[in-house]
């Protein structure tokens, strides 16, 4: 095993940069690109560094993403590794390929530098886009800082192509709080990330090659023998691999924070839940904040914690309900908004979680941070207070929208 | 004993016109072809020009043995067939092993009639139906001075031009009141005729020859030929000899019905052996010509391969063409030679100065036959006219005016 | 395989009976007069003509029929070749023949027949009508005829597809190093990506969404010249896929100029969803979604013209195709075979569909024709360095009503929208003759 023995580079980059940085020390093979708010200074580094001769790929200038992403499963099935990053209505826009990738089971890595969706038309931060594509089959992992926002990248090649997995993975990071703000960061050797990855193996399982001929994705279904029994074989294949993925996504994190000195939580990260009385659930960037919020009440004797979703899909139900078991109310918060009841979709899986494990307690929506709206400290401390109100049975579990009066 | 899919006897045009349609269809199965004949395949059409020196014996070939190689087939030749035993599969020849069958096809063609006549069996005389023959009569002919043609079918008259060219002197007799009876009228014959006796022919039609002494035939007037070389040329039948107790039904030969099925189911009969439905006269009958001998071979060859494609066999129709001296004669079909039938109208033309005459005949405005001594036409479309009964009414003017060029004009539409 | 040969094809409509042909045949084959002449060319009694000459049969019964083995096929030319020496004159070749095309002569002394003077027949050459052609479409055959046959037999495409027909013929010259695109359509609903885990192919083949095949491909070709591998990308697409909603991804990568070989496959509508309209749909058109009744009368607007649009793309190489015309189609391919190694390479079939058309099964590839020589399918190939070039006449079309009158799909039409369709491959000729003038004068080659 390579370990990081030389000091590590240090380099200070935006985390669109650090998505480039990562996602070109896994050497993808075709890379193909689009751009759009707030993805564009991604793909323009990647696009620079491989005119720069520093990343060795083919660059493919879509004129769409529909054609990005279509490209790369092109390339992906003759067995290449592949990479391209979007945003909101690119990804609407490349909704009809994204939703066959997984079904196809090509383990290609899509960056989703997270926007909110039209309309009211707007360009800024919010998870919108990633939720709305939360059922289609995609392993998505959400960062929260820019050195997470490397690391995942390259972890994600590692988990879309274990045998084990073959599904493809989103690493999805904040538009505007991630995707240009600016921190340290530390850039691991090529040579430790070539031992970590490992030779390829792309198309093991289906390709397009005139060396191994065979048809991908004939005809399948209907409500003829073997039509039924098939497709459900395929569906059935696709939910236990994102089932094994859980399991796969944590050993490859162990193995990265081995390998670098830099461990991340895999599904979930549990901060200051020992001993806590309620729980905040956060996701991505602004998970900061609410550390901060929840270091201050600790700090002043409130037995508070937190739990941050990394792994969103598939959703570690098992993991969540563990942290959550001794606590007494919970407050999700999510950037988003999930339109079927009035709350926001972590919200809906954690609750789902806590009912399913028969963990009945108050628990309460809450949505802040749409189209690039602050979540500060002090939104997160009124947060928690609302949840210690919970906990004695004060106030109501309606949805709270955070930046409502902002 | 060998075995063999399908076996074929007989080395001239019915038989390789089946073997051909055989390997059509089935590429693997074995196939045989026996012949008594000690030659390459070649046609008995072609022995005139053997005698007359016209055609090399060595250069008459219809096939060589590297096409029997190609085509992996067995070609046996030497070997008679003396003998089939229906209920086995079993075919015995002379001077070869027994050989087993699946499919078997008669092809052996005919020989001369040698008729009954007072004396013959004393003299040496010649026929004129195998290369041997042919090889025979030409030596024969450079020593003799004075011949005589019993028959004045088509193998006597062909023989008989020969015999003039190598410079002899020639009678011929005839039964009949012409030359090439069943294919000519009396007119058109007359022309043939004349061109004979211009070559200084006697020709002794409607007499019979009563006795045959030594170096001259003597006929019923009581006159006398000389000859120093007789050929007897008084017409073929079929070659059946060893069909004795193998109950394969015959006639004047072997019948078959629309695909050259004999009445035992597998075994073939084509060509001049074959006793096959007429095309336009009721019953059947023994073609005995060329491309009849061709067509069935072909429908044989292909039934015995099941081949999907075979059409039956639509019947005979009465063909030939015959050149003498240069000049062309042609008859297709029925109504031209003998009797004009009922309901038939004939059209007759003659050119004397060209030496030309042209006969029609047509029923229903469809064309019965036709018979043309030195005029152009073309026999393979007239043939087709009558087999697909091309209705001419909206044409018939021109085409009794110019049968050549609309006889075309028709094929060609009919082509596209 | 045996072997095809080339042949003599007569168009009667076009002979006038001027007799070049007779008089060049006859000086080739130093006669005296016409009735030397091996091609006879004969009136028919209603002002056309007819034509007697040497079919040169496969099952000659010429042959058959000689006795003496001077009549033989000719194993290499096909020409049924006849040996004076042999010869004996008995004239039973010419009872074989139904068709006038070995006859006796008597000025000449012997049968004579055609003999395609070696391959170069002196009286097409001669023919100033168009009347005679000398068809070496055989040469296909013979080149390709033994290349394996990329897709299953049993493929079920309605009856009278050309579709399957294109795409078998294509793929056997392709061969098996490619990777084929069978965006939804016709072409996979005939069975070729297969169903249920069955294939209908021996290549690699897939279902790109309708939309994205051009980008799909773009990126296999990419990854494989990466490789250092040269496999070729075909897309067998419909106009659907084409035309409409893929029009983005296959505009975007000619801009981009990938090596692909794009072959839309054009039957004017989405016939494998039931014969609804598409943009390549013509006017006047019956789609079931642009039908007929009181109030409508099939398509309102003109058919796009994708070929002239890929065209303007500067694509490496553009080509119009129609199946009546497969050596065209043929040296397209071969064309766009090449020029899609390093760039983009489109071929525009015109497709006609006796389902969604409304013609008889057995029609396709005379409806084709009828497209050719209306001129309403004007076939023309098109590169950057060569221009645009037809690669039939267009002079003397047919009317369009030749056309429009042989297809249900027209049945309705009022004189006004033939009209119509009459001006418009009017004015598309007019436009693509500018082209012509206009590019086709640069130097082929620099
Ligand atoms: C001199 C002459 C001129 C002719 N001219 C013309 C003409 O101008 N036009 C025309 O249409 N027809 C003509 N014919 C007739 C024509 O040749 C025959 O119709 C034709 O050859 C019949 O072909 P076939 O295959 O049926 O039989 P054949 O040609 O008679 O062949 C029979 C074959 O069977 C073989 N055979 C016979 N018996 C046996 C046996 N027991 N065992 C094994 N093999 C056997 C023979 O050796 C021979 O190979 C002429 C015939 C002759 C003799």
């Amino acid at each position: 095993m390579t370990v990081q023995t030389k000091p590590n580079k240090v380099i200070v980059c935006e985390g669109n940069e650090a998505a480039a940085r990562g996602v070109a020390l896994a050497r993808p093979d075709v890379v193909s690109v689009y751009p759009i708010t707030p993805q564009s200074s991604l793909v323009e580094a990647l696009s620079q560094m491989i005119a720069d001769g520093e990343l060795d790929a083919e660059l493919i200038n879509a004129e769409g993403e529909h054609s990005v992403l279509s490209s790369l499963q092109g390339a992906c099935l003759a067995g290449a590794r592949t990479y391209t990053a979007t945003s909101a209505q690119g990804l609407a826009f490349m909704f009809e390929p994204y939703i066959r990738a997984p079904g196809l089971r090509l383990p290609m890595v899509l960056g989703i530098v997270t926007r909110d969706v039209l309309s009211p038309q707007c360009v800024w931060g919010g998870h919108q886009d990633a939720m709305l594509v939360r059922e289609c089959g995609w392993i998505q992992m959400y960062c929260e800082t820019v050195q997470e926002i490397l690391d995942t990248n390259i972890m994600a090649y590692k988990v879309a192509e274990h045998p084990e997995v073959m599904l493809p993975v989103n690493v999805c990071h904040d538009g505007n709080y991630l995707s240009f703000g600016i921190a340290r960061c530390e850039l691991p050797e090529q040579g430790l990330v070539d031992d970590f990855l490992g030779p390829k193996s792309i198309n093991w399982h289906v390709a397009l090659d005139p060396e191994r001929p065979m048809a991908v994705d004939p005809l399948t279904g209907g409500s003829n023998n073997p039509g039924p029994a098939m497709f459900v074989r395929y569906r059935m294949g696709q939910t236990e691999s994102m089932g094994r993925a859980l399991r796969v996504i944590s050993e490859v994190h162990t193995d990265w924070g081995k390998r670098t000195g830099r461990h991340h939580a895999p599904l979930i990260e549990e901060y200051r839940m020992e001993g806590a009385q309620v729980a905040l659930v956060t996701i991505g960037s602004m998970t900061g904040a609410a550390k901060d919020a929840v270091d201050a009440a600790r700090d002043s004797g409130q037995a508070v914690g937190l739990v941050k979703v990394k792994t969103y899909r598939p959703f570690p139900a098992q993991a969540m309900t563990k942290a959550l078991a001794n606590v007494k109310a919970v407050g999700v918060v999510d950037r988003s908004v999930s339109f079927a009841w009035n709350g926001g979709p972590v919200y809906q899986d954690t609750l789902t979680a806590l009912a399913l494990a028969g963990q009945r307690l108050p628990i309460q929506s809450m949505i802040g941070g749409l189209a690039g709206a602050d979540i500060t400290q002090e939104h997160f401390e009124r947060a928690i207070a609302r949840v210690f109100g919970l906990a004695k049975g004060e106030g109501s579990t309606e949805t709270h929208w955070m930046n409502e009066k902002d | 004993m060998g075995e063999t899919n399908y076996l074929v006897v007989g080395s001239s045009h019915a038989a390789l016109e089946a073997v051909h349609a055989i390997r059509m269809i089935d590429a693997k199965g074995s196939v045989a072809l026996v012949t008594r004949d000690a030659h390459l395949p070649y046609s008995p059409t072609v022995l005139p020009y053997v005698v007359s020196g016209r055609s090399k014996p060595e250069r008459v070939a219809l096939r060589d043995e590297a096409y029997f190689k190609t085509m992996n087939v067995d070609f046996v030749r030497g070997a008679t067939l003396v003998g089939i035993d229906a209920k086995n599969r079993t075919a015995r020849f002379e001077g070869q092993p027994a050989r087993k069958f699946d499919k078997l096809l008669l092809a052996t063609g005919a020989q001369p009639i040698i008729p009954p006549i007072k004396g013959l069996d004393k003299v040496p005389f010649h026929v004129l139906r195998s290369l041997d023959d042919a090889l025979g009569l030409r030596k024969a002919m450079g020593q003799a001075k004075r011949a005589v043609v019993l028959g004045a079918g088509l193998i006597g008259m062909h023989a008989a031009e020969n015999l003039v060219e190598a410079g002899l002197a020639i009678g011929i007799v005839e039964m009949q009141g012409q030359v090439l009876p069943g294919y000519f009228d009396a007119k058109a014959s007359g022309l043939i005729e004349k061109a004979f006796a211009a070559h200084k022919v006697t020709l002794k039609l409607g007499r019979k020859a009563q006795e045959i002494k030594s170096g001259a035939v003597v006929l019923d007037d009581g006159s006398e030929l000389p000859f120093d070389l007789l050929l007897v040329s008084t017409g073929v039948k079929p070659e059946l000899g060893y069909l004795e107790g193998s109950g394969v039904a015959t006639e004047r030969g072997i019948l078959v019905d629309a695909r050259m099925n004999t009445n035992v189911e597998g075994i073939f009969a084509a060509g001049d052996v074959a006793q096959a439905k007429l095309f336009q006269a009721e019953g059947t009958g023994v073609a005995g010509i060329l491309p009849a001998a061709v067509e069935q071979g072909r429908i044989a060859g292909m039934a015995m391969a099941g081949d999907r494609a075979l059409k039956p066999y639509p019947g005979h129709v009465s063909l030939n063409t015959y050149t003498f001296f240069g000049q062309q004669a042609i008859s297709v079909g029925a109504g031209v030679a003998g009797p004009v039938p009922a309901g038939a109208e004939t059209i007759e033309r003659a050119d004397a100065a060209k030496n030309a005459y042209l006969r029609l005949a047509l029923k229903d405005n469809r064309l019965l036959g036709a018979v043309g001594i030195n005029v152009s036409l073309d026999p393979g479309i007239l043939w087709q006219l009558i087999l697909r009964k091309v209705d001419l009414a909206p044409v018939m003017d021109r085409f009794q005016a110019d049968p050549l060029a609309v006889g075309r004009v028709l094929m060609s539409r009919l082509w596209r | 395989m045996g072997k095809a040969f080339d042949s003599i094809v007569f168009h009667g409509k076009n002979c006038d009976g001027c007799g070049d042909c007779v008089t060049a045949c006859v000086k080739a084959k130093g006669g005296s007069d016409a009735l030397s002449s091996r091609i006879k060319i004969l009136p028919d009694g209603a002002g056309g003509f007819e034509l007697a000459l040497c079919r040169q049969c496969g099952e000659a019964k010429c042959v058959m029929n000689c006795p003496s083995g001077a009549l033989t096929k000719n194993g290499d030319s096909g020409v049924i070749d006849w040996a004076d020496d042999k010869c004996v004159n008995c004239l039973l070749c010419t009872v074989g023949c139904a068709y006038g095309g070995i006859t006796y002569e008597a000025q000449i002394g012997h049968v004579i027949k055609c003999d395609q003077c070696g391959g170069q027949p002196a009286c097409v050459a001669a023919c100033p009508h168009d009347a005679l052609a000398f068809s070496t479409i055989a040469g296909i055959y013979n080149s390709y005829g033994d290349k394996e046959d990329m897709f299953a037999p049993g493929l079920s495409a309605c009856q009278g597809c050309n579709s399957e027909l294109l795409i078998r013929h294509t793929m056997r010259r392709i061969g098996p190093n490619a990777v084929v695109a069978a965006p939804p359509g016709c072409i996979p609903g005939m069975g070729t990506v297969g169903y249920n885990g069955k294939t209908g192919a021996k290549v690699p083949i897939f279902h790109p969404l309708l939309t994205n095949t051009s980008s799909m491909l773009a990126g296999i070709r990419r990854y494989y010249e990466r490789q250092g591998r040269d496999v070729t990308v075909v897309a067998l697409a419909g106009d659907g896929g084409t035309v409409d909603v893929g029009f983005q991804a296959l505009s975007g990568a000619a801009e981009r100029g990938e090596h692909i070989l794009y072959i839309c496959v054009d039957n004017e509508g989405y016939m494998n969803t039931g014969m609804q309209s598409s943009g390549s749909t013509n006017y006047g058109s019956w789609t079931s979604t642009t039908p007929v009744g009181p109030s409508l009368k099939g398509k309102r607007s003109d058919g796009k013209n994708l070929p002239m649009v890929m065209m303007m793309h500067n694509c490496a190489y553009v080509a119009t195709a129609s199946l009546s015309h497969m050596e065209d189609y043929y040296a397209k391919l071969d064309q766009a075979l090449e020029t899609s190694k390093n760039g983009f390479a489109y071929v525009h079939v015109y497709a006609p569909c006796p389902s969604g058309w409304r013609f008889h099964s057995s029609k396709t590839i005379d409806i084709c024709r009828l497209g050719v020589e209306t001129n309403f399918i004007p076939l023309w190939e098109f590169t950057p360095k060569g221009g645009l070039r037809f690669t039939l006449p267009t002079e003397n079309p047919r009317p369009i009503t030749d056309y429009l009158k042989a297809i249900g799909k027209y049945r309705h039409l009022e004189p006004a929208q033939i009209e119509h369709i009459q001006h418009l491959a009017d004015e598309r000729l007019s436009l693509l003759s500018k082209f012509v003038r206009d590019t086709g004068a640069r130097p082929a080659a620099e």
